[in-house]
């Protein structure tokens, strides 16, 4: 790895029991209820979900850009390198933001100013986080324009963000997101909305960058492909809870959580055989206003009994560290 | 061999590109479909495939005359459609209808469900009272919706909802061809899986037709018996589903399927993918020759020159290129 002199030890990244939640006028509504994960150094955990699950809420908790009102963090900790960013201040903050940990969104035409030339953008944050002058700035974005693909740099330092296409915007945001040497990276939704053949572009630019600056990496994606091939830890979002977490390997051959089960069923796969039925999960998910008491996907749940109506399932490891699962019947517990 | 329902030949279809702004002059022309040929047989689906901008959705619009195609031929059951017009033309509409990707914008947000579902039938004058009234519940309910859902506004059904709306509206009129663009882009994975099997249903109930328009191939492939992929306004390659993601023979083809992600970790460790260099080039300028010599692994001096025609490979697997991959 290139950047050996971190000292801190213990994982990158620290998510305690985070609770996010949105004061609306209806009710409260529980985006995110008691979260749990970490990250270890250099690698990339998987988070995925379907839409309103909570997974770019709990993104932007770390980053402390949920707006307020109508949103507050109203519980648990997010531990980066020994220091919790729930309680900092915005003065601290702002020197992690962008620096220590940097964030990708998912579309690259409203992430960038469409007003200013991409070169002012991608400096400023070099600027402003490691003091450089605006021409040492300049050869920094430049060496970074390089490294993510983009020929003759120099030129297109002074286009505007419009003169890119898709593919290359994302890879600019990528450029500037790696500008001033993050320990982590999050990336959410990186490659939805790009064709697959820039996706994989993308994905591998992603990967090439990683083994090149040694920064973890969270991916947030709803794309059960684009995690079986690019992460090493999956934890699986339903509803504003975590369902099922484990090793990526370990969690596509035996998922426990009868969500994430139905959800690898569901999708049709390039090498799998064709018109096969495609098993479905009905309904759908559960209103997060005021949520009621027990497992969040009891009304969709095949497996579902009478105790998963009143009593919530705990997060809980089956074997070490490899898996949890928070679920009263998880699928083959007995058959292993 | 059966007898097509559906005959597309050479279609063409170009933008202009215009200049001035009282007296507007065509200053380029964007080719969106070029040359384009295909037979859709009845109670079969047809599957087009590709990124965006290469066309599928063009194709689509001129096969229902929303988009007036520049050249080339379709026909519905042997009737020309190209030089229908009016009522004529509102007649064989009958016959073929639509389901678009955006479920948000696709219906109307200030009519209830009922009476978006009842349009097609008021526009055509099909039934009328109580037995229209009957019709339209029927309908809902062929997609699995219940009777109330009559009453309820599309802002407050789910994504999945209102596509089972879109669905039930394209049934009114009995058509024997749908046009399925991108039907299931915009839904969640557990919801795509529902309105899939539900087409597949249907299909077989019924008896339709589909022409299914989509960028995502594990999608494409699961619904269809024949695959078409489109690059740049043109089919680089037809075949049978399962033939071609076994066989691919065009590049193109072969680079697509590389680069989806498989979701199982123990076959991607060991997949070795194709990452393509560069972008899609824009239709206002497209290439000479073969529409991807530029980003293709394969491409020699002549496919800047030439353009490759669609040949077969054998058993009806046809591919437009001078250099095509091994069949396995």
């Amino acid at each position: 790895m290139a950047v050996a002199e971190r000292v801190h030890v213990g994982p990158q990244l620290e998510v305690k029991d985070l609770q996010t939640y949105f004061y609306a006028r209806e009710g409260v509504v529980h985006a995110v209820d008691g979260v749990s994960y970490d990250i270890q150094k250099g690698e990339t955990l998987g988070l995925v979900g379907e839409s309103g699950c909570g997974k770019s809420v709990s993104a932007l908790s770390i980053m402390r850009l949920i707006p307020d009102p109508p949103g507050r963090i109203v519980g648990g900790s997010i531990i980066f390198e020994a220091r919790d960013l729930t309680t900092m201040d915005e003065k601290e903050l702002r020197k992690i933001r962008g620096n220590q940990i940097s964030m990708v969104f998912q579309d690259p035409m409203t992430s960038l100013n469409p007003v200013l030339r991409i070169g002012g953008q991608m400096t400023e944050s070099i600027r402003y986080h490691l003091h450089l002058s605006k021409t040492e700035a300049e050869d920094r974005a430049l060496g970074l324009m390089e490294a993510v693909g983009i020929p003759d740099g120099r030129r297109r330092l002074r286009d505007y963000p419009h003169q890119f296409s898709g593919g290359m915007r994302q890879r600019i945001m990528i450029a500037m997101a790696l500008s001033c040497d993050p320990h982590l990276l999050i990336a959410d939704e990186p490659t939805t909305g790009l064709d697959v053949t820039i996706q994989a572009q993308i994905l591998d630019l992603m990967k090439r960058m990683q083994d090149k600056f040694g920064m973890s990496i969270l991916l947030i994606t709803h794309d059960l492909g684009v995690v079986a091939g690019t992460t090493s830890r999956v934890a699986v979002m339903y509803a504003g809870k975590i369902v099922e977490q484990a090793t990526t390997k370990e969690l596509f051959a035996h998922p426990q959580h009868p969500y994430t089960l139905a959800l690898l069923h569901s999708i049709p796969r390039l090498d799998g055989r064709a018109r096969d039925v495609l098993s479905s999960i009905p309904g759908a998910p559960p209103d997060l206003l005021d949520p009621e008491a027990g497992c969040r996907f009891f009304e969709r749940c095949d497996r579902a009994e009478a105790r998963c109506r009143e009593e919530e399932p705990v997060l809980r490891s089956l074997e070490g560290d490899r898996h949890a699962v928070a679920c009263h019947r998880p699928c083959n517990l007995g058959e292993r | 061999m059966a007898i097509p329902l559906l005959s597309v030949r050479n279609l063409t279809k170009r933008f202009p590109i215009t200049s001035g702004i009282v007296f507007q002059k065509a200053v380029g022309w964007v080719h969106a479909v070029e040359n384009v040929s295909f037979d859709v047989f009845p109670g079969k689906t047809l599957g087009l495939v590709g990124e965006s901008g290469c066309g599928k959705t063009t194709t689509g619009r001129c096969i229902l005359q929303l988009y007036r195609p520049t050249s080339g031929t379709v026909q519905l059951e042997g009737v020309e459609l190209t030089t229908l017009r009016g009522r004529a033309l509102r007649t064989v509409r009958r016959d073929m209808q639509v389901v678009f990707q955006d479920p948000y914008a696709s219906l109307n947000p200030r009519k209830n469900v009922g009476k978006i579902v009842d349009e097609p039938l008021a526009i055509h004058n099909i039934l009328a009272g109580a037995e229209r009234r009957a019709r339209v519940l029927e309908l809902l309910d062929t997609v699995g919706l219940s009777a109330q859902f009559a009453k309820r506004y599309p802002r407050e059904l789910s994504g999945g909802q209102r596509q089972r709306v879109g669905l039930a509206r394209a049934l009114a009129l009995n058509p024997k061809l749908i046009i399925c663009d991108e039907p299931v882009s915009a839904l969640d994975v557990s919801i795509q899986a529902q309105i899939l099997n539900l087409l597949e249903e249907l299909r077989g109930r019924l008896g339709l037709t589909y022409i299914f328009i989509a960028h995502d191939l594990s999608v494409v492939k699961h619904v269809s018996e024949r695959v078409a992929v489109m690059y740049l306004g043109h089919i680089v390659e037809m075949a049978l589903s399962d033939d071609l993601f076994a066989n691919p023979v065009h590049p193109y083809t072969f680079a697509l399927m590389s680069a989806i992600p498989i979701p199982d970790p123990e076959v991607e460790e060991t997949r070795v993918h194709t990452v393509l260099e560069g972008d899609v080039p824009s239709p206002a300028h497209p290439p000479s020759g073969c529409p991807f010599h530029p980003r293709c692994f394969q491409a020699q001096e002549v496919c800047s020159q030439e353009t490759p025609e669609l040949e077969d490979r054998g058993g009806g697997h046809t591919a437009a290129c001078f250099f095509p991959l091994d069949r396995s």
